[in-house]
């Protein structure tokens, strides 16, 4: 508990993650949310953007295939995998993330609190383009159950 | 997409319903999202944790919640969006998506703040949070 609080302030390394085309239809896929922003670069120029868009959720594969994964994150957290739940999740939009954006993202843990029949630890993550512009930023709070 | 003038607060959000999540579904978001955790697709891992088998990963809902939204409101003008996962949910489950308008104010650009639940057939509540969008 203390060595977990003491956490509290720490960032982990950033890591990076090259957005395809492929991987943001296949995300837009599995959900089933088939918008021509996501699949077809012509029509998503022709609606103002520079190219394939991601869907709002994207920065979860961001996290997840550029980033340490879920294993390695709950040993970072020193959380028990088989207790942990997602809690909250919050993005701000700042820019559009297109495809062909290297996308780097740093995230650091902002509070931890033990409450009765568990652990809430929350994190926040910029994300930043090649271009050094912020995209967007994510809140999430994770549960570990006693 | 809707005119800013036409919005009141009380508005619905068009609601969306989704096809039953199915195991298929969550093995292919765990590929597509990188969550590999095992409580999405291994049945005695969901059983060991207490949630009595596989239950589908929270971040789908809010990703499905997602679509609903952009079905209503382009991409670019989504500011915010946040979301509490309430319940587990199961294969099965058929998740509807609806919303509704709680504040508009304009300075430089009208901006209006909506709530928002994903609930399953029997009404059970999944996920529920707000997002604000620009105009």
């Amino acid at each position: 508990m203390e060595e977990r609080s003491a956490m509290v302030g720490t960032s982990f390394p950033s890591y990076s993650f090259m957005v395809e085309k492929g991987k943001i239809r296949e995300f837009a896929a599995a959900i089933g949310d088939m918008k021509d922003i996501y699949l077809d670069p012509e029509k998503a120029v022709g609606e103002g953007y520079p190219g394939v868009i991601a869907p709002p959720t994207f920065g979860t594969v961001i996290d997840l295939w550029g980033g340490p994964g879920f294993m390695k994150l709950c040993e970072n957290l020193r959380l028990n995998p088989v207790k942990v739940l997602h809690g909250e999740q919050e993005y701000q939009y700042l820019e559009s993330i297109t495809a062909g954006d290297e996308i780097t993202a740093t995230t650091t843990i902002t509070n931890f609190t033990e409450k009765k029949n568990m652990y809430l630890i929350t994190m926040e993550t910029v994300y930043v383009n090649q271009r050094k512009e912020e995209v967007q930023k994510c809140r999430q709070v994770v549960v570990e159950l006693k | 997409m809707t005119d800013f003038e036409k919005i009141n607060i009380g508005d619905q959000m068009p609601s969306l319903t989704k096809e039953p999540i199915s195991e298929i579904q969550l093995a292919k978001y765990a590929g597509a999202s990188g969550d590999f955790n095992p409580l999405h697709y291994m049945d005695a891992f969901g059983k060991a944790a207490g949630q009595g088998g596989i239950i589908a990963h929270g971040m789908l809902i809010m990703g499905i919640m997602g679509q609903a939204v952009t079905d209503w409101i382009p991409n670019r003008n989504l500011k915010r969006f946040n979301v509490r996962f309430a319940s587990v949910t199961r294969p099965g489950d058929t998740i509807t998506v609806s919303g509704k308008v709680t504040g508009k104010s304009f300075e430089s650009r009208g901006l209006i703040t909506c709530d928002i639940a994903a609930v399953d057939q029997n009404g059970q509540v999944k996920a529920s949070g707000s997002f604000e969008a620009w105009f």
